[in-house]
C-alpha cells in the first residue's frame, strides 16, 4: 500500500473507487474541480498494481479570511482494504496540506447519522467533534452530523505529527468474533 | 445532465434538417429551420441551434452576426456529441470574424480557448501573442503567452516570459497563487532538463513557496538526477517523517544510498521499521527485498502480526510475493503450521513459550489459507478452508465474498454470485458488497438482476441504469456491455459501449472551462497535468474494454447481418 498526493491522472480512478464504495457520487467535472483548484489536498492509497483502494477528496471553504477551513468532500476505503488505518493516514496527510498551503484553522465534514463506523473513526481516531445535526442533508432524506476538527496541532509545524498522533486502528469493520 | 439540452422530437427533426442544409450548402433553408426552433421561447437559447445558425451565417458572409451566434451557442452548450467538428468550425468562424476586427480581445480570448481545446498549439501561441501585445498589463496575458511556449517545448522562452513577469509585476505579499506560479516556472525548468538551474530556482524562492511537499519531492528528484546523493538522502529522510507510508520515498532513498545488495536493503528497512513502528510500508517492502532463508523469519513475523490483529487484506497484500515460488512455498508451510498449532494449542507455533492467540487468529488463518489455495487453483482445498472459516464465524461477510471468488475462479459464475448475494444480504448498507454482487451477476449473465441490485443505491424515482449513466458509472456499463455481448444481444451491447464512449467525450469537454479557470487560479502544474491526461484519455482501461466489445460486435454484425429484424434497437451514434 502506498499513500501519496493525488495527481490529475488519478481523478478518474478516484471516481471509480467512489462509485464502488459510496452512495454519494459526482461527475468527473467535480473531481477535476477539486484537483485543479486545490491540487495539494486530495490523497490516494494505491495497491502494488497502482489500483486505487482509498482516497480523500478535499477542498477549501473560502468564506472569509478569518474562517479559512478545509472540507472533506468524500473519503472512501474499499471494504477489501479496511483495518490498515488507511482512512486515518489519508486524512492526516490532507489536513497537513490544508494548513501548510491554505492556513486552514480547522477541517469540516458531513457524515450520515447511521454510519456509526465512520462516526467512530472521526471522533475516536481523528479528534472530530460534532457541531450540529443537519436535517435531511442527504438526497434520501437522512440527517447528517456536521463535524469539525481543529488543526492547530498541524500548524505547530511538526511534520512528525502524522506519525506521532495517537493512532488507533480504524474500526470501520467491527469484527464479529467468537471468543 | 449530459443531454439536458436535447430537444423534443419535433424540434430535433428541425435541427437535423439544419445540419443537412449546412452540409448541402442550403444556407437560406438552414436559417429558416433555425428560426423555427429559436422563435419558440423555450428553445430561444438552445446552444447547438444558436451555434449552427452562427456557422450558417458565417458561410453566407454575415461575419459579425455569425460570430455572435457561435459565441452564444458555445456559451450555452458545450456538451454535444459533435463537439470536435463544432470546435473546428467555430475556430474558422472566429478567424473570419478577426479579419474584420483584428484586435477584438473577446474574440481572441475565445479563439485561444478553442485552440487549446483542439490542441492547435501553433495557433494558440499566435493568439496568445496577440493577446499579450494588446493587453500587456494583464496577468493572464503573460501566463497564457508563457504557457503556449511551454506546451510547444520551447522552455527557454517560456521561462524568460515567466521571469520577466515576476520581476516586473510581483510585489508582495506572496500568496498561494504566487507560490503556484513559482512552482510552475520550476516545472518548466525541470522539463527543459536543466536540473541544476531548477534546483537553484527552487532554493532561491523556497521561502515564497507554500507547498512544502512539492519543494521536497522535486528537490529530491533533482538531487538524484544530479547524483548529489547525500543531499537526496537528507530530503527523502525528511519526507518519510512526513509520510512513512509513501513507497516511492523508500525507493528513492535506496537509490540515494546506492544500495544494491539484497542484504543491505533488508538492513535498510530494519532501520525504518524501528523508526516508524506503525508504518506498514517498510515492513512490507522488506519482504520484497529479502531472500531465503532471511525471508522466512520476516514473513513469519508479518503473518503473525496480521493474523493476530485480523487484517482482512493480508493475503492481497502479500500476493505479489508469489511470483517467487520459494516465497510462496514458505508462506504455505507457515500457514499450514499455524492452522495445525492454533487448532491444537491456540498458538502459532509448537514451542512451549508461544503466546496464546485469540480465537479469531484461527479464523483469519483459515481465511488466508482459502485465498492461498484459490490462488494456486486448488479449488478443493480452498473450499475446505473457507468452509472451516464459515463454520468458525458464520457472521463474517468477507468469508462469503471469498467463497464466491473461489467459485468464480473455478469457472462457476452462477454459484459465485449466489455467495455474493449471501454476503450482500448480511450488510445491505455497504455499497462495496452491493457493487461486487452486481458485478458477479453480470458475469453470470443476469443483467436485470444486476440492475435491481444496483438500484438499492441509486436515486429513487429514476431507473438505476439512468442514474448510473448520469453518474458516469463505467464499471457497470463496461461489464453490462460484455454481458450483453455474451448473451448475443448485440444492440444492447452496443448501446452500453456507446454510453461509455459518450462519457469519454464528456470528459474531454470538461476541460473546456478549466482553460481559463486554471489561469486565474494559477494551478498551472495541475492544469498541464490535465491537458496531458486528456491527450491520452481514451487509453483508459474502461474505454479499451468497451471499444473491444463494440469492435467485436460490429465485426460480427458485418459478417452476419441481422435479417428480418426491422426494429433493432440500434443507438443513435450520430
Amino acid at each position: 500500500m502506498n499513500i501519496r498526493c493525488a495527481r490529475p491522472s488519478d481523478l478518474m480512478n478516484m471516481q471509480h473507487c467512489n462509485l464502488l464504495c459510496l452512495p454519494e457520487n459526482y461527475q468527473m467535472k467535480y473531481y477535476f474541480y477539486h484537483g485543479l483548484s486545490w491540487p495539494q489536498l486530495s490523497y490516494v492509497a494505491e495497491d502494488e498494481k497502482g489500483h486505487i483502494v482509498g482516497y480523500v477528496l478535499a477542498k477549501m471553504e473560502e468564506d472569509g479570511e478569518d474562517n479559512r477551513h478545509g472540507h472533506i468532500t468524500s473519503l472512501a476505503v474499499k471494504r477489501s482494504h479496511r483495518r490498515l488505518g488507511l482512512a486515518q493516514k489519508l486524512m492526516n496527510q490532507a489536513s497537513l496540506a490544508m494548513v501548510e498551503c491554505f492556513q486552514a484553522k480547522y477541517v469540516s465534514l458531513h457524515v450520515r447519522k447511521s454510519n456509526r463506523a465512520a462516526l467512530n473513526l472521526y471522533t475516536n481516531s481523528l479528534g472530530f467533534k460534532i457541531l450540529e445535526i443537519e436535517p435531511k442533508y442527504y438526497a434520501d432524506g437522512e440527517d447528517a452530523y456536521s463535524m469539525m476538527r481543529d488543526l492547530s496541532a498541524f500548524a505547530a509545524d511538526t511534520p512528525e505529527v502524522t506519525e506521532n498522533s495517537d493512532v488507533k486502528s480504524d474500526n470501520i469493520v467491527v469484527l464479529p468474533t467468537r471468543e | 445532465m449530459p443531454h439536458s439540452n436535447s430537444l423534443p422530437p419535433k424540434e430535433n427533426a428541425l435541427f437535423k434538417r439544419i445540419l443537412r442544409c449546412y452540409e448541402h450548402k442550403q444556407y437560406k433553408n438552414g436559417l429558416k429551420f433555425a428560426k423555427q426552433i429559436l422563435s419558440n421561447p423555450k428553445f430561444a437559447e438552445h446552444g447547438e441551434t444558436l451555434a449552427m445558425k452562427g456557422l450558417t451565417l458565417n458561410c453566407l458572409g454575415r461575419k459579425d452576426e455569425a460570430y455572435e451566434y457561435v459565441r452564444r451557442g458555445l456559451r450555452n452548450d458545450l456538451k454535444s456529441p459533435r463537439s470536435d467538428k463544432k470546435y473546428d468550425e467555430a475556430i474558422k468562424c472566429y478567424r473570419n470574424a478577426l479579419k474584420w476586427e483584428k484586435e477584438n480581445i473577446q474574440i481572441l480570448r475565445d479563439l485561444s480557448l478553442l485552440q487549446i481545446q483542439m490542441r492547435d498549439l501553433e495557433g494558440y501561441k499566435d493568439t496568445r501573442y496577440q493577446l499579450f501585445i494588446l493587453r500587456p498589463t494583464q496577468r493572464a496575458s503573460w501566463i497564457g503567452f508563457a504557457m503556449s511556449y511551454h506546451l510547444l517545448g520551447d522552455y527557454e522562452i517560456a521561462n524568460s516570459i515567466l521571469d520577466a513577469y515576476r520581476t516586473n509585476q510581483m510585489k508582495g505579499p506572496y500568496d498561494y497563487e504566487h507560490s503556484e506560479l513559482l512552482l510552475y516556472q520550476n516545472m518548466v525548468l525541470a522539463e527543459s532538463g536543466q536540473y541544476d538551474r531548477a534546483l537553484q530556482h527552487l532554493h532561491k524562492f523556497q521561502s515564497q513557496i507554500l507547498d512544502k511537499l512539492s519543494i521536497k519531492e522535486t528537490s529530491g528528484e533533482y538531487y538524484l538526477k544530479l547524483k548529489r546523493f547525500k543531499d537526496a538522502e537528507a530530503v527523502y529522510e525528511d519526507l518519510l517523517k512526513r509520510n512513512p507510508e509513501n513507497v516511492m520515498y523508500y525507493q528513492k532513498l535506496v537509490e540515494a544510498k546506492q544500495l544494491s545488495d539484497p542484504d543491505e536493503k533488508v538492513a535498510f528497512y530494519d532501520v525504518y521499521k524501528k523508526e516508524y513502528p506503525r508504518a506498514i510500508a517498510p515492513r512490507r517492502l522488506q519482504l520484497t527485498e529479502a531472500c531465503l532463508p532471511a525471508f522466512e523469519s520476516l514473513v513469519d513475523e508479518y503473518l503473525r502480526h496480521g493474523l493476530h490483529k485480523g487484517i482482512p487484506p493480508l493475503f492481497m497484500d502479500l500476493r505479489s510475493l508469489y511470483a517467487d515460488q520459494s516465497k510462496a512455498d514458505t508462506i504455505e508451510k507457515l500457514i499450514e503450521q499455524y492452522m495445525d498449532c492454533l487448532s491444537k494449542s491456540g498458538t502459532f507455533g509448537p514451542k512451549a513459550d508461544e503466546v496464546k492467540q485469540p480465537a479469531s487468529a484461527l479464523l483469519w488463518t483459515y481465511y488466508f489459507a482459502a485465498q492461498h489455495y484459490d490462488y494456486k487453483q486448488d479449488t478443493d482445498r480452498a473450499l475446505k478452508y473457507i468452509d472451516a472459516a464459515i463454520d468458525h464465524t458464520p457472521t463474517l461477510i468477507e468469508l462469503y465474498i471469498v467463497k464466491g471468488r473461489i467459485y468464480k475462479h473455478a469457472g462457476d459464475p452462477v454459484r459465485a454470485y449466489g455467495w455474493l448475494e449471501e454476503a450482500q444480504a448480511m450488510d445491505t448498507a455497504d455499497r462495496y458488497v452491493n457493487s461486487k454482487c452486481a458485478r458477479y451477476m453480470l458475469r453470470a449473465g443476469h443483467v436485470q438482476r444486476a440492475e435491481d441490485m444496483c438500484a438499492k443505491f441509486t436515486r429513487e424515482g429514476v431507473p438505476a441504469t439512468e442514474n448510473l449513466n448520469e453518474m458516469q458509472c463505467m464499471w457497470f456499463q463496461t461489464e453490462a456491455a460484455a454481458a450483453y455481448q455474451r448473451l448475443k444481444q448485440w444492440g444492447e451491447a452496443l448501446k452500453k459501449a456507446h454510453e461509455v464512449d459518450r462519457h469519454f467525450s464528456e470528459i474531454m469537454e470538461d476541460q473546456f472551462d478549466f482553460h481559463s479557470y486554471c489561469m486565474r487560479k494559477m494551478t498551472l502544474r495541475s492544469y498541464v497535468g490535465l491537458l496531458r491526461l486528456e491527450d491520452v484519455l481514451r487509453a483508459h482501461p474502461f474505454y479499451f474494454r468497451c471499444a473491444r466489445v463494440a469492435i467485436q460486435v460490429y465485426l460480427r454484425l458485418y459478417a452476419h447481418p441481422l435479417q428480418d429484424v426491422p426494429q433493432t434497437q440500434e443507438p443513435d451514434t450520430g
